[in-house]
């Protein structure tokens, strides 16, 4: 079932959540919890929130790997209803899940961007004046009002003017290449990229040290344009698949995993490199650790920090979960797969990355 | 008759937002004020919108201009004629929420009790400021398990040295306790308006309630209440709500017969329930006299024994002992038990639509 990534759930047991993928079963939505109500379960190492009249624990998939785990399986006794048994994975895969039940209301990031493109700029406070001028820039891209959405404390209305990101939602991988490409010349007076010193913060906070040298890591993190500053706010652009777009369609594969690899290849193909799950499709891999060498089709990731990461005929490397795909009529082929929810309360949180090995450059 | 705490926000099916507008109201009803209602709900200009979780919503406003709010009530009426409660036993028409029509009440009391447990280090300037105005409070001597928060400070779409933090006071008692503490308290953050900011602000806030006063009379006025002040630079209210064994009536225990407009004058008797909406004052002496308006025909064995407020600028506005005036809506009420006796009634939301809206008010004359 086809349920777009990005919008916003919130449940009748106070949870807000994020959907999680754009392929979901049909008994519910695949999700993040986001915030999740500290009544039931809390940790003082997860940051805290004051929303919706309530106290909310953040999850934080960088905290505190030990107590990480103490709490989500904390999560698993006091949800268990929000935890999803895949038929299509091996037991110890980890979703979370919105049971179609326990939704309270959905918040739909294009139509709230479509009221919020529609109100009175005299109404505006100053983070939607800025969200406002943003999204009127990236219409110049030839993309239109529909083809964007706005998500996370902007849509539900709980940001905070001079600490809160923009989150803007393309809907469609074709209209968000159209739109990088647009990025990749476009200027504004209000635009800026970010510098050497900001995404070094960001490597210091994925404790990336271990994966990525400086420059490898700021060379191809500076290449991205789906980040950036706007009026001095940072943006976030994420793509969502359109229905017809999506690269797999849920319970029409079974997946077998055989354990963490690492393995290189060259990219193929990268168009489905800016969704979640993104994955890229590579050629001539070779598994360098872990398993023996079987080929492998695609690398597939669940965190967002991997969108866009590699090019046609780049060489990668990644390290990430090894699987059997099994496919409905079938036929059969190797992916690896980074970032299940699993995988952060497990070593494979600090062992799982994709890096480009050569770019030609 | 049921009890349904004031100042508290109700989300409805259709998509309003409203706050209750009493502490008693009628079964199955909760008497509320439309806060913000979806843009395609009301259309005119003079509305003022906002972005508010994933729509853009009208914010309805009593004090817009009375020919643009007619219209607006008119379109609310026609369109969502279930949000309108023509009451028998005042003859008049209340905002209201039906029971079955209420999707989420945000319970101020609750929401206060989970804010507090927020650590320190994960609150905002905004939200650390109400607990340090909780915490301040408290020292009263009434619990912070007695305070609430409401609107964006309890909704969490505040906006940092922009928004009010609106406190709820869950108890009469309680209500005064604190009153009495603010009378005296020192804080380092906490201001109180002086004499002169309240001066500048009768000169740059002109209504229709403050239109009856002189700029001196306003300031006397205004320069002794305790419900509004400000904390390191940020606006508070304090909102008195009663508990359900302390309301001052029940729900159709009484009916009310609008006369007409009326001018009383009296010595007020009793200003317990003068912090609280609606509040009143009971007074003695009453004698009604010519205003405004065409003097009511009344029966001079009864006399005027209350001066109710639905209207925030009206409450603690007069004290034991002191004359007061009033002008608004002369009822003649009949209890269930007891005697009959009128009241004058200040600020029903019918008044803000008609001429009533010019002439009412509450005024100390000392």
């Amino acid at each position: 079932m086809h349920f777009y990534e990005s919008s916003i759930i919130t449940t009748v047991d106070g949870l807000h959540c994020q959907v999680y993928g754009n392929e979901h079963p049909l008994e519910g939505i695949l999700i993040k919890p986001k915030y999740i109500p500290t009544e039931k379960l809390q940790s003082d190492i997860l940051p805290c929130r004051f929303l919706s009249g309530r106290k909310m624990n953040r999850l934080n998939l960088w905290a505190d790997r030990s107590e990480l785990k103490r709490y989500i399986e904390e999560f698993k006794v006091q949800y268990p209803e929000y935890v999803y048994k895949s038929t299509m994975h091996d037991n110890e895969r980890l979703f979370f899940f919105v049971p179609i039940n326990r939704i309270e209301r959905i918040y739909f990031p294009k139509k709230g961007l479509s009221e919020l493109m529609s109100m009175p700029v005299k109404s505006l406070d100053s983070h939607l004046k800025t969200v406002y001028d943003f999204v009127t820039f990236l219409l110049e891209s030839g993309l239109k009002i529909e083809n964007l959405g706005v998500t996370y404390s902007t849509l539900m209305g709980h940001y905070l003017s001079s600490i809160s990101d923009i989150n803007i939602v393309v809907y469609g991988k074709e209209n968000f290449w159209k739109l990088m490409s647009y990025l990749e010349k476009a200027k504004h007076p209000l635009l800026r990229w970010k510098t050497e010193d900001e995404w070094m913060a960001f490597y210091h906070r994925r404790n990336r040290y271990s994966i990525f040298s400086r420059e490898q890591f700021l060379r191809y993190m500076k290449r991205k344009k789906s980040e950036g500053y706007f009026s001095d706010t940072l943006f976030v652009i994420f793509a969502v698949e359109n229905e017809e777009e999506a690269w797999f369609k849920w319970d029409e594969e079974k997946y077998h995993s055989l354990g963490l690899v690492a393995v290189e290849g060259k990219v193929a193909d990268n168009f489905s490199s800016v969704v979640r799950p993104g994955y890229y499709e590579i050629n001539d891999s070779k598994i360098i650790n872990g398993y023996k060498d079987v080929p492998v089709k695609k690398i597939v990731f669940y965190s967002r920090d991997y969108c866009m990461m590699a090019y046609p005929g780049e060489k990668i490397e990644a390290c990430g979960l090894l699987e059997l795909v099994k496919t409905k009529d079938g036929k059969q082929y190797y992916r690896i797969v980074i970032g299940y929810f699993d995988a952060y309360i497990s070593d494979r949180r600090d062992k799982e990355y994709i890096k480009v090995i050569n770019d030609g450059k | 008759m049921a009890h349904f705490y004031e100042s508290t926000l109700i989300d409805t099916v259709d998509g309003f937002q409203c706050k209750s507008y009493a502490n008693e109201h009628p079964d199955n009803y909760v008497i509320v004020k439309p806060k913000y209602v979806p843009k395609d709900a009301i259309e005119g200009e003079g509305l003022k919108f906002r972005f508010l979780f994933e729509k853009c919503h009208a914010r309805f406003n009593l004090f817009a201009k009375k020919e643009k709010l007619q219209g607006y009530v008119g379109q609310f009426r026609k369109k969502f004629p279930d949000y309108i409660y023509d009451c028998p036993i005042t003859k008049n028409w209340f905002f209201v929420v039906p029971k079955n029509k209420i999707k989420t009440i945000h319970d101020g009391r609750k929401g206060l009790q989970e804010l507090l447990k927020v650590p320190e280090k994960d609150l905002d300037e905004y939200l650390l400021l109400a607990c340090q105005l909780v915490d301040f409070l408290a020292k009263s001597g009434v619990s912070a398990k007695d305070l609430g928060i409401t609107h964006s400070t309890l909704l969490g779409n505040y906006t940092p040295g922009k928004s009010d933090i609106d406190i709820i006071i869950y108890g009469k008692e309680n209500g005064w306790k604190i009153l009495n503490y603010l009378k005296t308290a020192k804080h380092d953050k906490l201001h109180w308006k002086t004499d002169e900011e309240w001066a500048e602000y009768y000169q740059e806030h002109k209504t229709s309630e403050s239109a009856h006063f002189t700029e001196e009379e306003y300031v006397k006025h205004m320069v002794r209440k305790r419900y509004e002040g400000m904390f390191d630079g940020t606006v508070f209210t304090l909102f008195t709500v009663e508990e359900p064994h302390e309301t001052w009536f029940k729900w159709g225990e009484e009916t009310y017969e609008p006369i007409g407009i009326a001018t009383v004058t009296g010595t007020v008797a009793d200003n317990y329930n003068s912090h609280v909406r609606p509040g009143f004052y009971e007074i003695d002496e009453s004698n009604l006299i010519e205003g405004n308006h065409k003097m009511p025909v009344t029966d001079n064995e009864i006399h005027v024994k209350r001066i109710v407020t639905y209207a925030i600028p009206f409450v603690q506005q007069a004290v034991i002992g002191e004359k007061i005036k009033a002008c608004g809506l002369l009822e003649l009420v009949t209890p269930k038990k007891g005697k009959q006796y009128y009241r004058v009634v200040v600020g029903y939301f019918d008044a803000y639509l008609n001429d009533r809206r010019e002439k009412e008010f509450i005024k100390s004359l000392g």
